[in-house]
Formats: C-alpha cells, sequence, structure tokens
C-alpha cells in the first residue's frame, strides 16, 4: 500500500476542507485495517530523508534503519507535526539482512542504528500503526537533493529487493508500505500548488496497472514539472510497485492545498 | 531546469541548516545571534542578508535548497499552526505571487465546493467515481507472503 506523508496530515489537518479531511481520515483507516487483518510480522517501509539524517554534502540514494526500536518524531518535527514521541520497534535481523544481501547482489544501502524520522515514516505510522505493534524497517531515499534516481531505476531497486526479501531465510509476513507524494514543491516558488492532473493521471496509470506504461509516461521530469522536490517522493510507490502486480485500488485522492501536497491513499492485492 | 536543480551543495548555508536543525543550541542562537552563527559557518555577506531579509527569493537564486527555506522560516516565526495563513508563509506570496495566488484560488475553490458538498454521506458517491474505497472492499493488503 502507497499513502502521502504530508506533515499537514498531522500538523494542521483541520485547515483542509471538511470533506478533505473525511476522505482522507476513511482512506487512512481502510488502509489500517487491511493492514491489520493481514497480521503482517513487520512492515517494509519506503520513504525519503528531508536532509534530516544525511547532510547535503553526503546523501546516500538508499539508507535502512536497523535499529532494535526506533524513535520519532526528531525534535525538530515534533511541534511541526504536532505529534508526541513515539518508539516502534524495529526488525535488526531482516534489516541488516538487506543491508548485506543488498551489497552481494551490487546494490548498496548505507545504515543507521539511529534513524530519525520527520515526517516520511511518522505521519503513516500514526495513522496505520498507532500502537507501534506492527515492527518496522524504514528504508529512505534521496529524492531531494540531485541526483535524483530514475523511475526505472527505484523500479530496479523494488525488484532487487523484492527478490532479496523473497529469498530471506526467515518466515515472517512482511508488509510493502510506500510513503510520500503525490504532486507537492515543498520550498520551492510553487510551495502551495498542487497538480491535480498530474495525480489523476499517475493514479490512473496505478489503477491500470501496466508497470511498463507507468515506467515509460512517468519520467522524472514529469514528476519534477509536477511540483520539484517533491513529486519525485513517489519513487517510493514506484518501489513498491515492483513487489505488486495488477491493479492498484485507489483508496482515496484530493488536491489538498491547505496540506500543500496532492494527497492518496492507494493498496494493491496482489503481489508479483 | 526544475527548480531543486538550482541548489548549490556547496553552500555555506545549506550546511548551517543541516546542523542548526539537530542543535537546540545553535537554534537558540537564531533569533540572539544570527550574524554570529553565520560567521561561524563561513556564510558570506550576500547569504546572510538575503537570510537575514527573508528573501525567499534570493535565498533560492543563491542556491539555498528550497527544501530549508520555510525550515528558515520557522526558526524566524515558529512552527505552530503552519498552515497557509501563517505569517512565515507571507515571505513566499511576496516572492512569487503569481504562483501563490494561483495555488490560494484553488484553495478557495476547494472550499467553497467543500462548503456546498452534502455531507459525509456524499463521500461514497464520490468514491464510486472511482477515485474512493468502500468499506465492503476485500481484506488484502500489500503483503509479501512467504
Amino acid at each position: 500500500m502507497a499513502m502521502t506523508h504530508a506533515p499537514g496530515l498531522t500538523g494542521w489537518f483541520e485547515r483542509a476542507p471538511m470533506q478533505q479531511q473525511l476522505l482522507a481520515k476513511k482512506a487512512m483507516d481502510e488502509m489500517r485495517w487491511r493492514l491489520e487483518a493481514a497480521k503482517p510480522d513487520v512492515i517494509l517501509g519506503f520513504s525519503n530523508d528531508h536532509l534530516l539524517n544525511w547532510p547535503i554534502n553526503n546523501t546516500p540514494e538508499w539508507t535502512v534503519g536497523i535499529g532494535e526500536e526506533h524513535v520519532g518524531p526528531a525534535d525538530w518535527y515534533d511541534e511541526w507535526l504536532a505529534l508526541d514521541k513515539y518508539r516502534i520497534p524495529g526488525h535488526p535481523t531482516l534489516a541488516r539482512y538487506i543491508v548485506n544481501e543488498g551489497a552481494r547482489r551490487r546494490l548498496a544501502f548505507s545504515y543507521l542504528r539511529e534513524m530519525q524520522f520527520d515526517d516520511g515514516f511518522s505521519v503513516p505510522m500514526h495513522y496505520l500503526n498507532p500502537y507501534n505493534a506492527i515492527p518496522l524497517v524504514p528504508v529512505s531515499m534521496n529524492c531531494t537533493v540531485p541526483p535524483v534516481p530514475l523511475p526505472a531505476r527505484a523500479y530496479e531497486v523494488g525488484v532487487t529487493l523484492r527478490e532479496m526479501v523473497k529469498a530471506y531465510p526467515g518466515d515472517e509476513r512482511v508488509a510493502i508500505l510506500a510513503t510520500g507524494g503525490l504532486s507537492h514543491e515543498p520550498g520551492g516558488p510553487r510551495y502551495f500548488w498542487v497538480d491535480e492532473a498530474f495525480d489523476t493521471w499517475f493514479l490512473a496509470l496505478l489503477a491500470k496497472g501496466d508497470h511498463e506504461a507507468l515506467l515509460r509516461g512517468c519520467t522524472l521530469e514529469k514528476m519534477e514539472d509536477a511540483g520539484s522536490g517533491g513529486t519525485a517522493e513517489l519513487l517510493a510507490w514506484i518501489v513498491a510497485l515492483a513487489f505488486t502486480r495488477g491493479p492498484a485500488e485507489v483508496l482515496a485522492y484530493m488536491p489538498a492545498v491547505a496540506w500543500r501536497s496532492g494527497t492518496g491513499m492507494v493498496a494493491w492485492s496482489d503481489m508479483a | 531546469m526544475a527548480s531543486v536543480d538550482r541548489c548549490d551543495k556547496t553552500l555555506p548555508l545549506n550546511e548551517m541548516m543541516f546542523h542548526v536543525r539537530k542543535s537546540k543550541a545553535l537554534r537558540d542562537r537564531w533569533n540572539t545571534d544570527l550574524a554570529g552563527l553565520c560567521r561561524e559557518f563561513g556564510v558570506s555577506d550576500e547569504e546572510y542578508r538575503a537570510l537575514a531579509d527573508k528573501d525567499v527569493r534570493a535565498l533560492h537564486e543563491l542556491g539555498v535548497h528550497q527544501y530549508y527555506v520555510p525550515q528558515m522560516l520557522r526558526l524566524f516565526y515558529g512552527a505552530s499552526a503552519n498552515s497557509n495563513a501563517h505569517p512565515a508563509l507571507e515571505a513566499y506570496k511576496r516572492a512569487y505571487p503569481d504562483e501563490s495566488a494561483r495555488a490560494l484560488e484553488l484553495a478557495a475553490r476547494l472550499e467553497r465546493e467543500s462548503a456546498v458538498a452534502e455531507g459525509p454521506d456524499s463521500l461514497g458517491d464520490r468514491s464510486a467515481g472511482g477515485l474512493g474505497g468502500t468499506r465492503e472492499a476485500s481484506p488484502h493488503v500489500s503483503l509479501w507472503r512467504k
């Protein structure tokens, strides 16, 4: 499943029109219900670092949080997100496997024993894992400091991760979650804008379930045109896409200017 | 060129922001000793002036990473109620009036549409149009079943 992680979803939720609040809440409740019904042992989550864990002179493409426990939000973000501190169990065995098996498959994962958490994981965990009951392996990417990975690269990483999880020696049930997007331009000239046409186009591609068509059409340039430095968070969705097959079910979409992000929630039923 | 591509990865102000966000001691100096803070990080006079003036466009043009600009404004004005009505964001409206007006017009339209909606029950109808889920949906999830 995949959802937006806009800080407004917790920090200033009530500033959006009531209809958007209701639609978002209903969709996130639906996601939580489906997640709990599936009884996963661990969530493998994909999101992006907002220049919090890594400085601008060193932004790894992918980073895995390998700690026994994840504590968030980071001090700088707690007031902004209006969230109390939370502690979510990690799954170091799976996390360290991903780092090491990735290296063997020529895929470089940096890792952090104490990852710091901004909106990327804090907002979705607040709604989907409110009792912090499901362990989390967070994988963050760099999609804001050039060079940003291309969508084809994100999908390729997703395919490799999918094969790695298949080969993982444990018998855990692993839920796949992507967070970020949809169109927005955090801090850019179009800071308040969302691109409804792009968002509905992208979601329609997901609903169609044709991965090749999506990768052909959804170029990095197109994402940047729809909101530079923010829309490319959808690369996390493309990583998750590689774990799936067939159409995604679009649970909700809102052109949420108040949250300064096109806001959407989707779920897939069939895994590749 | 996309706006994020304009960032100067070597700009001292970008380096400074990474450390300021992580350190309460540095954040506490933001509104009391900004000049001294900037000197310690090798920030140029031009960068300092744009920062002190809260000049969003100048900060962008100097190569400050765009994500950091609202964070700088938060340090000046605070984070609470960081909505589009927050005074920190007036700086954006001054720097980019056309872009901001377009976005706020969209926001106003959405507010109007919301005001005339029939209420929560109408969401189900909208969902049936293709962008929403239903409670009858099967309990599947993006789950890897090993």
